[in-house]
This record gives C-alpha cells, sequence and structure tokens, in this order.
C-alpha cells in the first residue's frame, strides 16, 4: 500500500494558508497538508468550520434585502412620478391583473403601485382569498330540501308516482317523425316545390294538349312510338313518308302544334 | 372525454324525447338530475331557502312547458337547461329589486336542512358550513348589480361573453362590474374577519 507523501505543518502556517485553501489555490501537497492539519487539530479544524461559515453568511447578505421590484417602484416614483398609478386605477385593474390580460406596460406600474401604496398592497391578497372562498362556498353545494321533488313532479305531471304516467303511441309517434333527419332543412323545402310546381306547369303547358299530367304522358307515349316507327323505316332503307311523320324535327311543342291543326 | 360528452348529449336529448312524448319517469330524471344545480343557484339570488324552493319549482314548470323548444343541435341539455334557469332566476332577481316588499333576502335563516359533506370531521364540515353562510351573507350586502356578476363569475364560473349574453349588458360593464364586486366583496368579507391578511 502506497502512502501518500504530505508536509506537517503547524497551526501558524495553516492560518497563513486558509484563505488560499479555501480558495482551492493552494498546489496539491499543500492542500494536503491543510487538509491534514484541520483534521488532526480541533482547534484549526474549529476555526475552519467558523471561517466556512462567515463566509456562508456574506454571500446570504450580499443579496438585496429589499426587493428589487420595491426598490425599483421607490426609484421610479421619486425620478418619474408621472409613470405611477393612482389607487382608483389599481382597482381598476385588479381582475385584469388576476387573468392576466393587463398589458406589459400597465402591468409593471400596477406591481409598482402594489410594492409601494400602504392602502392597496393588502387588497390583491384578500381578492384571492375572497375568490377562494366563493369556491369553496360552491363546492358546498346545499342539498335539495325533502319534498321538493314531490312538489315539482305533482306541478308538472300531475302525480308523484311518475313510473305511472306512460307515453302514448300517438305522442310516441309524433315525437318519432319529429326525430327524423330530412337531408335538407324544411324551410329549403319550399324553393324546391316552386321549382316542381313551376317545371309541371311548363310541360303541361307545352307538351300536353289538354294541360293535365295524364296528357303529358300519353303525349310522351305517342312521340315515343313515332320515333320508333322512323328509325324503323330509316334502318330498312325506305324513304320516309311525310304523312307518317312530320318534317321538322320532333318536339313536344311542335307535334302539338300539329296535332291541334 | 368527448365520447363521454357525446352519450351525455344523447342521454340528455332522449330524455327530452321520452319526457316530450310523455314518459313521467323520463320527466323525473330530469328533475333529479338538475335540481340541485337550479336549487342552489336560486338560494344564491334569494338567500332564504323557502324563497329558493319556491323559485326552483316555478323554474321546473316553466322547463316542462318549453321542453318542445329544446334542439339538441344547438348544445347539450345541460347547457340548455342551465341557461334557461339562470334566465329565469336572475328574471326573478330583478323584479324582487324593483319591488323591495316582495325581497325574502333580508331573512338570511338558518338552513335547517344538512349540507353534503361524506368523510369530514364533524367539527371540519361546521367550519365549512359556517364559511359558506358568511360567504352568503358578504354576497347579500353587495349592491344588487355587483352581486350577479359576483354569483355568475366566481360561482357559477361563467365566461365573460356568456355573462354578457344572459345580462344582455356590454362586455365592458360586466368585467368592470365584477372587478368591482370582487373588491366589494373581498373589504365585506375582510370586515366580517372571513378573510384575514
Amino acid at each position: 500500500m502506497k502512502k501518500e507523501q504530505h508536509n506537517i505543518i503547524n497551526c501558524s502556517t495553516f492560518e497563513e494558508l486558509l484563505t488560499d485553501y479555501l480558495d482551492k489555490t493552494l498546489d496539491g501537497t499543500a492542500h494536503k497538508s491543510v487538509a491534514a492539519h484541520a483534521l488532526s487539530c480541533p482547534l484549526c479544524h474549529s476555526l475552519l468550520n467558523d471561517v466556512k461559515e462567515s463566509l456562508e453568511v456574506c454571500r446570504n447578505i450580499s443579496a438585496p434585502a429589499v426587493p428589487i421590484t420595491r426598490l425599483e417602484a421607490r426609484v421610479l416614483s421619486m425620478t418619474m412620478p408621472e409613470t405611477a398609478m393612482a389607487c382608483e386605477d389599481f382597482e381598476e385593474h385588479l381582475t385584469d391583473y388576476l387573468d392576466g390580460f393587463l398589458p406589459a406596460a400597465s402591468f409593471h406600474r400596477w406591481e409598482r403601485h402594489a410594492a409601494l401604496c400602504n392602502t392597496c398592497e393588502d387588497l390583491p391578497g384578500m381578492v384571492v382569498r375572497s375568490i377562494a372562498a366563493c369556491y369553496t362556498y360552491k363546492m358546498d353545494e346545499l342539498a335539495v330540501p325533502d319534498g321538493l321533488h314531490d312538489r315539482i313532479l305533482q306541478s308538472t305531471i300531475g302525480t308523484v308516482q311518475a313510473a305511472e304516467v306512460k307515453a302514448g303511441w300517438a305522442s310516441e309517434l309524433g315525437e318519432w317523425i319529429r326525430g327524423l333527419r330530412f337531408p335538407m332543412g324544411i324551410p329549403q323545402l319550399a324553393p324546391v316545390a316552386m321549382m316542381l310546381i313551376f317545371a309541371f306547369l311548363v310541360f303541361s303547358q307545352t307538351v300536353s294538349a289538354d294541360g293535365t299530367l295524364a296528357g303529358v304522358y300519353s303525349t310522351s307515349v305517342e312521340l315515343a312510338e313515332q320515333t320508333y316507327q322512323q328509325s324503323a323505316i330509316a334502318l330498312n332503307g325506305k324513304p320516309v313518308d311525310v304523312e307518317q311523320g312530320p318534317k321538322d324535327p320532333v318536339s313536344g311543342a311542335t307535334f302539338v302544334n300539329e296535332e291541334k291543326k | 372525454m368527448e365520447a363521454v360528452k357525446a352519450v351525455t348529449e344523447i342521454n340528455g336529448a332522449e330524455l327530452v324525447r321520452r319526457a316530450r312524448a310523455g314518459d313521467g319517469t323520463a320527466w323525473e330524471d330530469i328533475v333529479s338530475n338538475y335540481s340541485r344545480r337550479i336549487f342552489n343557484l336560486a338560494y344564491r339570488f334569494t338567500s332564504n331557502a323557502d324563497a329558493a324552493e319556491d323559485l326552483t319549482q316555478d323554474v321546473f314548470i316553466r322547463i316542462y312547458r318549453t321542453l318542445d323548444q329544446y334542439d339538441p343541435k344547438q348544445g347539450d341539455l345541460s347547457n340548455w337547461l342551465m341557461r334557461l334557469a339562470r334566465n329565469l332566476i336572475i328574471d326573478d332577481y330583478r323584479h324582487r329589486q324593483r319591488n323591495p316588499q316582495n325581497t325574502m333576502a333580508d331573512a338570511v335563516d338558518d338552513h335547517s336542512y344538512h349540507l353534503r359533506a361524506a368523510g369530514t370531521s364533524a367539527h371540519k364540515e361546521m367550519e365549512r358550513k359556517e364559511l359558506a353562510g358568511q360567504v352568503q351573507e358578504g354576497i347579500d350586502k353587495l349592491p344588487h348589480d355587483l352581486r350577479t356578476c359576483v354569483i355568475l363569475r366566481d360561482i357559477e364560473e361563467l365566461t365573460y361573453q356568456e355573462i354578457v349574453d344572459v345580462l344582455k349588458i356590454p362586455e365592458g360593464t360586466v368585467k368592470s362590474r365584477i372587478n368591482r364586486g370582487r373588491i366589494e366583496l373581498a373589504k365585506i368579507l375582510r370586515r366580517m374577519r372571513v378573510v384575514t391578511i
């Protein structure tokens, strides 16, 4: 086993090297010598701990005791008093601040006022606790008083025995029809119906001789028959008989006119 | 979550369909599901158990008569029903404000009915009950326009837009009333030592 080499130092040297030891600027051998002395000498060990604690305390007190916001607010209120916020404005913006809707410029003025104003400084906390009390209150809902259900049922369906009230088949059917989903809404059916009526009127006046739906149908059948005969003649290579068909192209209007002749 | 919501909507629509057809059980289900919420809302505006009970009954009568107007495509049953209830209760509240002889708000009664607080100790339950009573007392002391906004926002948890729709006043007014209402309530609760610094 290899034994580590280090110089043995006395208490006076320990004190001299203490600062460098804590700053970790000693070379390896010297550092080990100081550490070894601190372990072997109770007085120097205690001194080392005291110095470490003092340094820690110094580091902590170097942090500002006054929050930056408060200091900044104080400086700004003295140097730029026009940017300060009035108490009325502070109250007016309270909900926006809590909701996070306050614009950046107003937000900082609002926070500065909260940090400096003795009258307003407790208000945000109070409001937050008050809102929390409302939420607690909401959670504690009152139970429905006895007999209220029965009163409601009695005054609406006329009895407290709801199970005895059954739906009639007619009303069930009504509800079923009501529940049907049409491809288009009822109001949109009106223009569709108008278009169908208009189309029927046009066809009945131009195609049908007597203006009825039956007339439209019979005329269509006759036209189809006529067209078939003409096609058959043309296919057999025979000349088309003028008596058998009109010279003009076949159309409902021309045929009806000729029929009338 | 979406699936649960969809199922709730279907159930609500189905309940209304059956209730409209005359099925007593469906209507009883609607009453059971919503009476607690509506009764509590009525109580917050009336501060009186008897008045809240009467108001809840009136609200359900109106709901029963207007079931035909419910359209599942325009939102689920809960939204439609609570919106209707809220409007009726606020109308009643405004009516009572205009006719102070009818008001029962001053009679803050002792709730003889129990608060459901399963699993809590008796002491804790008493504390909560006391706090609830004090908060209601504080709310009662607010001016009526601020009171409506505070109840709708901080207890009913409605959005600003929903409050605008219910009260039919501009959003700026709603925000301003909520803000002033919160501040006033905080000051009242502080004086009552409900809220401490």
